[in-house]
């Protein structure tokens, strides 16, 4: 600055001082007010309101959760939101009883099946209607099924359902109300898909929806379902809204909800991030929320919210082995790794009370279960070392093992879509490393998930998954060597272990439905996997979990964790 | 003149172009398959062959790439970006849908984001404390440096959970667009501050200031009259810059604030592998982008005598 300039501005008289300093310091006051009087306002929502009593009638559910529809079209999803909104969209068959396990009527008022469970014959009630006015009959079951199996290339319809009803022939219509489904091989586990509920759901759809093109399918209005609510509005990435369908009168019996829909409207709020889903909640905007993080629980009961949660029933959070890789083709290894993790420590530092250790590939809902945590699925370190001792892994200087000169190191790929999944394997890691073993983690979102799942079979020692499926025969999806093939049995490559014999084990739990004979095949199956083979380290059982106002009342987990809203209301 | 502008417009056709054909290639290049993101993860494994190639072929997957390529470009030049693969809708439909909520957002962001930095350029210039000017000066890194998400999540709990003044969110009018306005006008302000202040700094300094302290002229009258206007320019030229900010943070502010936009739409598009969808968003985007810079371009030399008689005495720009 030139001194010509300083002199001409010192010159000048200071008639004008900027008010900078008093307008900075009053802003600042304010600031520092405004947060210190919001702090001291906080933790006073939800206090109890009327304890329940007699169900009331109207109301809106203001719901939250993480993920939003990407279609309103129930026949497809991957996620939550999608299979939950179609839950109250739709109606199925049959009903699984949540804590039985038993199938129940809904749609089909009795059923009757051939001996070699090719052919299921529904007996349908002759009261449902879809909610443009057409008749729920045979003939919707038949272009329901034939479209959700095969798909429609001229409408740009994906074959859903083709995993779910693997060898589906066709559905004979003998008369209006009786719908036979016939499928190339027996398939136990038909009678379980005809009331499944989660991703990509057999729900039925009024055959004008049928006709229309997957784009048209986008238009809400037009998805017709006999189910408790119909569509209002679908907003992507935003919300979806639903309303009671008058007249409703057909929920499953076994639910004991006779009529309508208590609520008017349910709002299903997509909200990404966590804390905003918990603030919402706490601030009184939403009535309640899914997706609540195992650190939120306790917070949200503190403040006077439920919590109510359901195990996911099918498998539990399970470590694949690779059989054919090396070290995960050693049994001694396997077993060790079975052995050699802390239950306690994941119990205590990772989960809630809303979810559980596995003590089977099977989580305890599903039919036919059986507990392994006083034999293979326990901890005791003693017994791993030993087993690895005696397969002739040697301790190097570095504290992990190594046989023959190769390291005792496993590579697990892994989804992190659940929250608890990371710290859990970072826990069982921490285990392992003590016993001589060290598990390297690649946890990644679902997309990098999938590609790697392609170059398992010669990448990954282990794969950490689970299913959701409430029935035993999930287990012959996931490890049969024909079908989902998890462990990568292959005959000359997986040493020791006879894939006759996983097949053959596997198999039989679709040849039967007399629950002795099926509980015998699902503890052999349980047994071999576990015991027998160890091809298979279960972590916990995750679980979905609900934090609501104490003013919302009869949300239902079905038998695969998923809400119905028929039977909820909010007092006022 | 002409020449000038033919080159400008085909730099920005190019850029156009390449986007496109860039993430083409990116999206084929990822090791994923976008049939396998239709299933649920834990099926992968069990899905039959047959149904994995009629998934493919109902979205053309299973054509050669380049012919998908081609395929694409040619209806791309029509205006035709196809369908989402997730949803079914089109791609045209499914972006003008969220559009307008993401200009809104962005529109009021970037008029907040310009008052901010020329605030804090008038302060600057004008303080003759240093510690003031000093403060002020950081506070463009500063404004920078703090996550958007982070920002973000401190405003709700302050203003929607404590203080109930605003919704936390959804799309439900004004009172919903004052908190992600703020959140993303804050970090968007932080490159035109400190932009500002400098070209504020140097035009103060410049010769024709001091011509006019000597006719008298007060500080705060040379400010407003004299630096402002010249120093102002600058700020035009990071146009295209504060577009990219702007498309950026609205990534984090949508999904903070659960609002629908673009920013959203582009992270799920690019997570799920939605060719078609990703495509449509990043020529929109590199449009706008090619389209702004275009724009400063031709503006500058309109605004600046200068840059107009460099061009009509016919040299290169």
């Amino acid at each position: 600055m030139s001194d010509l300039r300083s002199s001409i501005e010192t010159a000048e008289s200071g008639r004008r001082r900027w008010p900078w300093i008093t307008g900075a310091s009053v802003l600042a006051v304010l600031l520092v007010a405004g947060i210190g009087f919001a702090v001291t306002r906080g933790g006073e929502a939800g206090a109890a309101a009327g304890d329940s009593g007699a169900p009331v009638r109207g109301g809106t559910l203001q719901f939250a959760l993480i993920d939003y529809q990407r279609s309103p079209d129930i026949h497809w999803g991957t996620n939550y939101a999608e299979s939950l909104i179609g839950n109250n969209v739709t109606d199925k068959l049959t009903w699984q009883d949540p804590r039985t396990g038993e199938i129940t009527p809904w749609l089909a008022e009795k059923w009757e099946y051939n001996i070699d469970l090719t052919e299921y014959t529904f007996h349908l009630r002759r009261d449902v209607t879809f909610s443009d006015g057409t008749p729920f009959d045979a003939a919707a079951v038949k272009a329901n099924f034939d479209q959700y199996v095969h798909g429609d290339e001229k409408l740009g319809i994906n074959p859903n359902g083709a995993v779910l009803l693997p060898g589906y022939v066709e559905t004979a219509t003998p008369d209006a109300y009786t719908a036979v489904v016939k499928f190339e091989k027996p398939l136990a586990s038909f009678l379980q898909a005809s009331s499944f509920t989660a991703n990509a759901q057999p729900g039925f759809l009024s055959l004008n929806t049928l006709e229309l093109s997957a784009e048209q399918r986008t238009d809400p209005t037009k998805i017709i379902g006999t189910g408790p609510f119909v569509y209002e509005s679908w907003e992507e990435q935003v919300k979806t809204v639903l309303v009671k369908r008058p007249g409703y009168h057909w929920a499953p019996p076994a639910i004991g909800h006779t009529g309508e829909a208590y609520l008017d409207r349910i709002v299903f709020n997509t909200i990404p991030e966590a804390s905003v889903r918990t603030g919402s909640l706490a601030s009184g905007t939403v009535d309640a929320t899914l997706d609540v993080g195992t650190t939120d629980e306790k917070p949200l009961a503190d403040q006077g919210f439920t919590i109510i949660s359901r195990g996911v029933s099918g498998t539990a959070i399970y470590f694949n082995f690779n059989s054919q890789l090396f070290p995960t083709n050693d049994i001694a290894v396997r077993k060790a790794i079975q052995l050699g993790w802390d239950r306690t420590a994941v119990e205590k530092t990772v989960l809630t009370g809303s979810y559980r250790i596995a003590t089977s590939v099977l989580a305890d809902s599903v039919q036919g279960y059986a507990d392994y945590s006083n034999s293979v699925l326990k901890y005791d370190p003693a017994a791993a070392e030993k087993l690895l001792d005696d397969a002739g892994w040697v301790e190097g200087t570095d504290g992990i093992r190594a046989k023959d000169g190769k390291r005792l190191q496993l590579k697990l790929l892994g989804i992190n879509n659940l929250v608890v999944n990371k710290p859990a394997y970072e826990s069982v890691q921490q285990d392992l490393q003590k016993i001589g073993i060290d598990l390297q983690l690649t946890v990644v979102p679902i997309p990098d998930y999938a590609a790697q799942i392609a170059k398992a079979e010669t990448d990954w020692n282990i794969t950490a998954a689970n299913r959701s499926r409430n029935d035993p025969a999930a287990l012959n999806l996931v490890y049969a060597p024909t079908l989902g093939n998890s462990s990568y049995l292959a005959e000359g490559k997986s040493t020791g272990i006879d894939i006759a014999e996983v097949s053959d084990t596997l198999a039989k739990l679709e040849t039967t439905l007399d629950k002795t004979r099926r509980d015998a095949y699902t503890k052999a199956a349980q047994d071999l996997l576990l015991e027998k083979y160890a091809l298979v380290n279960p972590i916990y059982n995750p679980s979905q979990v609900i934090a609501h106002s104490p003013k919302v009342h009869g949300i239902i987990f079905d038998a695969q964790s998923r809400n119905h809203f028929v039977d909820a209301w909010k007092t006022k | 003149m002409l020449r000038y502008v033919t080159l400008k417009v085909g730099r920005a056709l190019f850029v156009v172009w390449a986007a496109f054909t860039v993430t083409f290639v990116l999206l084929f290049v990822l090791p994923a398959n976008p049939v396998d993101l239709l299933f649920d993860p834990a099926e992968i494994n069990s899905i039959p062959a047959e149904v994995r190639e009629r998934v493919a072929e109902n979205y053309g997957f299973n054509k050669p790439v380049i012919l998908q390529y081609l395929d694409r470009l040619g209806h791309a030049l029509t205006g035709d970006f196809g369908n989402s693969v997730q949803s079914g809708r089109p791609v045209v439909t499914a972006i003008t849908d969220v559009l307008p909520s993401t200009l809104v957002l962005a529109a009021a962001a970037l008029v907040l984001a310009v008052l901010i930095a020329f605030g804090i350029a008038l302060v600057a210039t004008a303080t003759r404390r240093p510690w003031l000017r000093d403060l002020v000066e950081a506070w463009p890194s500063g404004a920078v440096s703090v996550p958007v998400f982070l920002s973000g999540i401190l405003m709700l709990q302050i203003f929607s959970f404590r203080l109930g003044w605003f919704p936390s969110f959804g799309d439900d009018g004004w009172r919903s667009l004052i908190l992600p306005l703020v959140t993303l006008a804050v970090p968007v302000a932080g490159p035109i501050a400190q932009l500002l202040v400098r070209s504020f700094r140097t035009e103060f300094a410049a010769g024709y200031v001091t011509t006019s302290w000597a006719k008298g002229a007060t500080r705060s009258g040379i400010i407003v009259r004299d630096v402002f206007r010249n120093a102002a320019l600058p700020a035009l030229t990071i146009a295209g810059v504060t577009f990219g900010n702007l498309i950026a943070g609205s990534v984090i502010t949508e999904t903070v604030f659960a609002r629908k936009g673009i920013g959203r739409m582009t992270q799920t598009a690019i997570n799920t592998l939605d060719v078609p969808l990703v495509a449509g968003i990043v020529v929109l985007v590199a449009a706008t982008f090619a389209l702004i810079n275009l724009i400063v371009d031709l503006i500058c030399p309109v605004l600046d005598p200068r840059l107009r008689a460099a061009l009509t005495a016919g040299a290169p720009a």
